[in-house]
């Protein structure tokens, strides 16, 4: 039974990461695009989670959703905004 | 986030639910998960933490940090050589590019400021707990050093580049945290082929516990609790390095355009 | 029933390919450079969520466990362990791939930068026009 939920919360999370890629792919605001790929890793680190891996969550929260993030809005405010 | 984007993204979500039923129907069937462990992960879990075997295990609870640190230490060794030449790297492209203060607004307003300053310790805090507990639980070394880094991002934005310089977050403070952090995990590294060689018995590097032919070890209990021997050492020395590190690259990034334009003219620089 | 975990870890498999092709498409389809760094940087995690799926293992009662010895003063805790934990070598490369990959997208953010400050655009065609327009400038100079 457990087991059953914890699967159907791992696709649920996966076809959601689908929808954010795509449109963190397409976005040409440059903006909203890193906020999309900030909301697909946040996907991600669930299905770590739910995959049994909690090492590679708490690696991979502080790196996908806080310095990546980061250091592209900075290079976005030095360079171009729209994805032109 | 136009409609269209919206009505693409559904259906490319529609192919993968039909196409992972059409796997499962026949052909090629469903994706092979086991149900029992490979030979080599059992070695691995039943060794981890095994005071009977000592000659092959690390003594530690947790599997994955004495696969990184113990087992396969040179991996480790040589993905900290590549951050550190990538650090290295964004230093050297800023060479000569001050931070002139008082150039600054001051950052974001008092409200900012003050929930600023309740969370960082906090946040601060958690990373020291995830690396102090790496060989006991889920943690270690380099998460518990990007969790730290993340507050000094949080500072960057809500107060200004000025006054982190006026607190001591400096390039060459962060400079010498980051080699003093990599000092400490290559001594370390080799610090138990250094007893060997000062007493006379045999000795390896990256040892962690007796192995065959060796019988130094790092102390492997504190007080009844294990240590995982030489994977507290590396635990802090990495968090130290690792924080500094991740910390001067946003910082170097973040510079003023005018500085570093000026700088790589060849104007104002002494 | 049972039948439904088989089918729902397939398509989390299948979800993660899939997130692998679209930004493939994004590297070489969007103009900008900073499109392409993005789109790098979801490569490089569906990569690696591939290979942590492959160290899952299903158990036939229950969920499986995380590699981690909980209780190690009993000395049947590791063989009780091994019945129901996950791989753990995986997990151990993969942490060293991620580190790999946030070292190696630093440094093409400054190289990025650095472009701006030289060329005005981070556009490959704005780029390809003016590289084009220098190379005509050098050859009527030879010519000449």
């Amino acid at each position: 039974m457990i087991g059953l939920i914890a699967a159907l919360l791992m696709a649920v999370a996966a076809v959601t990461s689908i929808v954010f890629t795509y449109l963190a792919v397409v976005e040409k605001n440059l903006v909203q695009a890193v906020v999309f790929s900030a909301v697909q890793s946040t996907m991600y680190a669930l299905i770590y989670f739910l995959l049994m891996a909690p090492d590679i969550v708490l690696v991979y929260l502080p790196v996908g959703v806080g310095i990546y993030p980061a250091i592209i809005l900075l290079l976005i405010k030095k360079t171009d905004k729209v994805d032109e | 986030m136009r409609v269209t984007d919206l009505v693409v993204a559904a259906s490319i979500v529609a192919l993968a639910l039909l196409l992972s039923y059409a796997m499962l129907l026949g052909g090629i069937g469903p994706v092979p998960v086991r149900s029992e462990l490979r030979t080599l992960a059992l070695n691995y879990i039943l060794l981890t933490y095994n005071p009977v075997k000592i000659i092959y295990s690390a003594l530690a609870p947790e599997g994955v940090t004495a696969i990184v640190w113990d087992y396969r230490g040179l991996d480790t060794y040589f993905e900290t050589a590549v951050m550190f030449l990538a650090i290295i790297s964004v230093v050297a492209l800023t060479h000569g590019c001050k931070v002139r203060i008082g150039l600054g607004r001051g950052g974001m307003s008092l409200i900012v400021k003050t929930t600023t300053r309740i969370l960082m310790p906090l946040i601060v805090l958690a990373g020291v707990s995830i690396t102090m507990h790496g060989w006991l639980t889920p943690g270690g070394g380099f998460q518990g050093g990007a969790t730290i880094a993340v507050a000094t991002v949080l500072a960057l934005v809500t107060y200004s580049l000025d006054t982190l310089a006026k607190h001591g977050i400096r390039k060459k403070v962060l400079l010498a945290m980051r080699s003093a952090g990599l000092i400490g995990i290559a001594l370390t590294a080799v610090a138990l082929l250094l007893v060997g060689l000062a007493i006379g018995v045999n000795a390896y590097i990256f040892q962690n516990q007796e192995r065959v032919g060796s019988p130094l070890a790092f102390p492997a209990y504190f007080g009844g609790t294990p240590t995982g021997g030489s994977l507290l050492f590396y635990n802090l020395f990495e968090a130290f390095a690792v924080s500094a590190g991740l910390s001067l690259v946003i910082i170097m990034a973040s510079l003023r355009e005018s500085e570093v334009r000026s700088a790589l003219r060849g104007e104002g620089v002494e | 029933m049972s039948e439904l975990i088989p089918y729902l870890l397939t398509v989390v498999f299948v979800s993660f390919v899939i997130n692998l092709v679209i930004a493939l498409y994004g590297i070489f389809a969007r103009p900008t450079l900073v499109k392409k760094i993005i789109a790098l940087t979801i490569f490089s995690d569906s990569l690696n969520s591939l290979a942590i799926f492959v160290g899952y293992r299903m158990v036939p009662k229950g969920v499986p466990a995380p590699p981690v010895v909980v209780n190690y003063t009993s000395p049947q805790g590791p063989a009780q362990l091994a019945k129901v934990a996950v791989d753990p070598l995986p997990q151990a490369l993969v942490l060293t791939a991620i580190v790999i990959g946030l070292a190696v997208t630093l440094f093409m953010v400054k190289v990025t930068m650095q472009v701006y400050r030289v060329y005005g655009t981070t556009s490959v065609r704005k780029l390809e026009r003016i590289e084009q327009s220098n190379r005509e400038e050098v050859e009527e100079e030879v010519i000449e």
